[in-house]
């Protein structure tokens, strides 16, 4: 019948205790979010290792990304990923802290294709660039637009935008 | 004398062609309009005059009054030739036309071939302004509409050969004077008559064949670069169709103008009512075309043309076939075509339908959804 | 002289489009004409174009009737939803939400309550709840049958006569909401802790009666095109969504229901009074064009079964946590959340992160249509054009969503 949902029953305190135990390396400050969200923390040389271990997790299989925003929090920028496990019926919500100087992380188009767009879209508005990223391309913009408008420090030019 | 009389008689019959023409893409345009908007439920166009008749005439003084524009990179003549040429074929067609009783503008011994060749020149004009107008969307309407020209051509005239075998001759009049006394073709050969409909829509280039201008896919097709009255010279030439096609039809397979009180009222030697008699038909047929397009969705390209070229063209075929060995074989070889011809139209009515979905059906096991 | 009419610079996604051509050619996968280098076209469909459902921009690579290739290209109705988030307090944004996936407000703003309420910790009344599960269900069927009209419209004039009559039987639909709300498209209803207003007095008998009427309509519109040869053949076993698709690009909804997935977060991540409500979550089988068509008049049924319920078991009550008069600026505690909900396309969230001012401090929008659209150049490579344009009708995008 193929795709199911939630076809392994398990607590939010069974899973987060599972990602502990299998990740608890690579990942930190992993907490339960009610009723059904895992936050956790993950160094940004760690994401693509770690986001191939968690797709292929026997039990937990977080396989479908469901989005992925840039935000910045001023003294650094992070990109958070939003993972859905349909074994388990449960998300992960990975931060990824990324230095405002080189603002690179590496691309997990290979892994989820999905995240293909929502990279761009972060890449566009807050200037995350994903290494190895097939196509980084601005998506909402126009091409030629200058800057990055949802950084804090950006300000609005008529430079920025040459053809309007 | 005589000579001053055919050129006379010439004029009037070009006149007229030209106001048939003009008048009834005029009023097939409110014609459709309001009755697609009656069949949806809503009001259509009702301000112009009464019940908005004249709403087409108000848009073609619009047209008229529009800036005569032309794409910087469009071929000048060619596309320029387009709009004028596609007025050719509705016009030409209207000059064979027998009206009623007596009055027949050109009574051409080979009316049938001739119907079929300056009808194509619709297509040709298409052809040209789409290739003209340096339009990727135009020319693949034009592309299309080509195609579709060439494939729904060869079942038209397959149906219009069994009119020819079953009349014996290729002039309107003949033809006309064959189906006297109620024998219209239609009645006893109704498959032939559903062929040569079939193909007709297409020819029209009408919904739901109306590929090349199929809005929705190629925004108006081979159009969309004209504006203004050239526009205006292929939406009349769609419309004027649609009369001219229902004319066609009417004269070879509903009885052309013969009908209940034929020499009721004759005014200077042209009877009057065959003449009501012929438009009001033509007019039946205008609304079927209404309805067919309102109720059935555009087919797709492949479709279209499998549909011609794996249904029509064999069918066509078979039937040609059957009624020459009716006509050859049985005496009263009139009976036998009606049999024939309401058995093969039913067989094909009701078994097209089941056996398609039955395709479809087998089809969509091919695919699988679940692949892991 | 300057040229009027002169052809402007490709942009990057025609020129990307042009590089795939030669790729593709000096490949040897070019023309099997001789003589041609290859003979792909590519052609704009859109932003404005009869069929896109609004200014969605498609590159579409032509090989005669076959599409080779599509480059999507949005943004044409960015209206900078997301920055327009740091200057308005959360009370101001809520009229903002509505704009997002503008065929059904209603729901929107309810998954941007929810991530709010979720943010300060409070709870909407009993009441309030089953408000708003009645006016999100009709939003949907608002939204159904503007989907469902549409992409019939993309198929033929039959099509047409569809939407007209949806469009006639969901102005019955926005009368109630208009009744409810005082707008009909862009409610700004919700409040965070309840609705703004109450029902208004009899309004529940009149939408009884609406909802009685609406199986029968829908059977109305089912009747016209569900045994049609010609658009069967149109929509059958084409646009396959596999089950595969749905796991690798988040496509939720309509959509990935018609491929047989059971994902409906009213039911598998149930939020509001759902869990207390009778219905069946709508799946097919083949998750082609039909299907998906078919699972939207479904849930049009179990739509009106779910108002019917809550109809039944609306409880009296206050609409608004604490007084009526709602709190105009609040202050969620630190820290960040995402909650999803169902909207008609899938699911739509948004993910809010506050530092404790008035002012959220980055909001993002999770929408449907969006991870949606991603599937297309997979979705519409190797169909003919008008395969493609069925399926991006039945796919059901709102743009307003996609470029926020």
């Amino acid at each position: 019948m193929g795709l199911q949902v939630g076809t392994l029953k398990m607590t939010m305190d069974e899973i987060a205790a599972d990602v502990v135990r299998d990740f608890g390396g690579d990942l930190e400050n992993v907490r339960v979010q009610e009723p059904d969200t895992i936050v956790a923390r993950l160094a940004r040389e760690k994401l693509k290792d770690v986001a191939t271990r968690l797709k292929a997790h026997p039990d937990l299989a977080y396989e479908t990304l469901n989005w992925i925003a840039g935000v910045d929090l001023g003294s650094q920028l992070e990109s958070v990923y939003h993972v859905f496990s349909w074994r388990t019926n449960t998300w992960i919500e990975l931060h990824v802290a990324v230095p405002r100087a080189k603002a690179e992380v590496d691309s997990v188009t290979g892994i989820w294709p999905a995240a293909d767009w929502h990279e761009r879209e972060s890449w566009d508005m807050v200037g995350i660039r994903y290494l190895g990223h097939p196509d980084l391309r601005r998506i909402l913009l126009k091409d030629d637009f200058v800057g990055h408008p949802l950084r804090k420090d950006y300000v609005d030019l008529a430079e920025n935008h040459p053809h309007v | 004398m005589d000579l001053l009389l055919d050129i006379i008689r010439l004029v009037v019959s070009v006149v007229i062609a030209y106001v048939v023409v003009f008048a009834a893409a005029l009023a097939n345009i409110v014609f459709e309009r309001r009755t697609l908007a009656f069949m949806q439920d809503r009001h259509g166009p009702n301000r112009v005059g009464p019940h908005g008749i004249f709403q087409s005439v108000a848009d073609a003084f619009k047209m008229m009054g529009k800036e005569d524009f032309r794409p910087a990179l469009a071929d000048p003549w060619i596309f320029t030739l387009a709009p004028i040429m596609v007025m050719i074929g509705a016009v030409a067609v209207q000059l064979t036309m027998p009206y009623t009783k007596g009055f027949t503008p050109a009574d051409l011994n080979v009316g049938l071939i001739y119907i079929v060749a300056v009808t194509s020149f619709t297509t040709m004009a298409i052809l040209l302004g789409g290739w003209a107008s340096r339009n990727k969307y135009s020319l693949v309407g034009a592309l299309r509409s080509a195609a579709q020209m060439v494939s729904y051509e060869i079942p038209m005239i397959l149906a219009l050969l069994i009119v020819a075998m079953v009349v014996g001759s290729f002039s309107l009049d003949a033809v006309v004077d064959a189906q006297a006394d109620y024998r219209w073709i239609a009645l006893y050969m109704p498959f032939t008559f559903l062929l040569y409909a079939i193909a007709a829509i297409a020819e029209l280039n009408r919904g739901p064949f109306d590929l090349p201008e199929s809005e929705s896919e190629l925004v108006s097709g081979y159009g969309t670069e004209y504006s203004g009255m050239r526009f205006g010279m292929f939406f009349l030439n769609e419309y004027a169709g649609m009369t001219i096609m229902s004319m066609v039809a009417v004269t070879l397979f509903l009885g052309g103008w013969h009908g209940p009180f034929e020499d009721a009222l004759v005014v200077g030697g042209v009877a009057i009512v065959p003449l009501v008699w012929f438009l009001l038909k033509t007019y039946v047929l205008v609304f079927a075309l209404v309805w067919v397009r309102l109720s059935i969705p555009r087919l797709q390209v492949d479709q279209l043309m499998a549909f011609a070229w794996k249904v029509l063209i064999p069918l066509g075929l078979l039937n040609i076939a059957l009624t020459a060995a009716v006509m050859l074989w049985v005496p009263r070889w009139r009976w036998g075509l009606f049999v024939v011809g309401w058995v093969s139209f039913f067989a094909f009515v009701g078994l097209l339908d089941p056996i398609l979905k039955r395709r479809l059906r087998k089809q969509r096991e091919r695919v699988p959804v679940v692949t892991s | 002289m300057f040229d009027h009419f002169a052809t402007p610079e490709p942009d990057e996604a025609v020129k990307l489009a042009l590089r795939r051509i030669e790729e593709r050619a000096a490949a040897g996968h070019g023309s099997d004409m001789e003589g041609l280098a290859f003979n792909e076209v590519v052609v704009n469909m859109g932003p404005q174009h009869p069929s896109t459902h609004g200014v969605l921009r498609l590159v579409v690579t032509l090989d005669g009737e076959l599409v080779k290739d599509v480059i999507p290209v949005i943004g044409y109705l960015h209206r900078c939803k997301e920055k327009l988030a740091e200057k308005r307090t959360y009370y101001q944004y809520i009229p903002i939400v509505d704009r997002t996936e503008y065929v059904a407000g209603m729901n929107c703003e309810w998954a941007y309550a929810m991530t709010v309420e979720k943010l300060m910790g409070i709870r909407p009344t009993r009441r309030a709840e089953f408000i708003r599960v009645i006016v999100g269900e009709l939003s949907r069927i608002a939204s159904h049958l503007v989907a469902v009209g549409t992409f019939t419209a993309d198929l033929s004039p039959l099509g047409t006569a569809m939407v007209f009559y949806m469009f006639r039987d969901r102005e019955k639909v926005l009368d109630l909401l208009e009744e409810v709300s005082g707008a009909r498209m862009m409610f700004n209803y919700f409040r965070f802790g309840g609705v703004r207003y109450d029902l208004p007095d009899g309004w529940v008998e009149k939408c009884r009666d609406v909802m009685k009427g609406m199986p029968k309509l829908v059977e109305e519109y089912e009747s016209l095109v569900d045994d049609n040869a010609v658009f069967l053949q149109r929509t059958v076993g084409k646009g396959v969504i596999t089950q595969q698709d749905v796991m690798d690009y988040g496509i939720t909804g309509p959509n990935a229901r018609a491929s047989g997935v059971e994902l409906d977060l009213r039911r598998t991540r149930p939020y509001s009074v759902y869990p207390e409500l009778e219905f069946e979550v709508c799946t097919a089988q083949h998750g082609d064009i039909f299907d998906r068509y078919r699972v939207r008049m479904e849930e049009l049924r179990q739509s009106v079964k779910i108002i019917e319920q809550c109809l039944d078991m609306l409880p009296r009550g206050p609409v608004q946590v604490g007084s009526l008069r709602a709190p105009y600026v609040i202050t969620p505690p630190p820290g960040s959340c995402y909650v999803g909900q169902e909207n008609p396309r899938g699911e739509y969230g948004t993910y809010i992160v506050s530092d404790g001012s008035r002012y959220p401090y980055r909001l993002k929008f999770r929408d449907p249509c969006f991870c949606n659209l991603q599937l297309f150049p997979k979705l519409l490579r190797g169909t003919k054009i008008a395969d493609a344009v069925a399926i991006s009708g039945s796919i059901d995008l709102v743009l307003g969503g996609i470029d926020r």
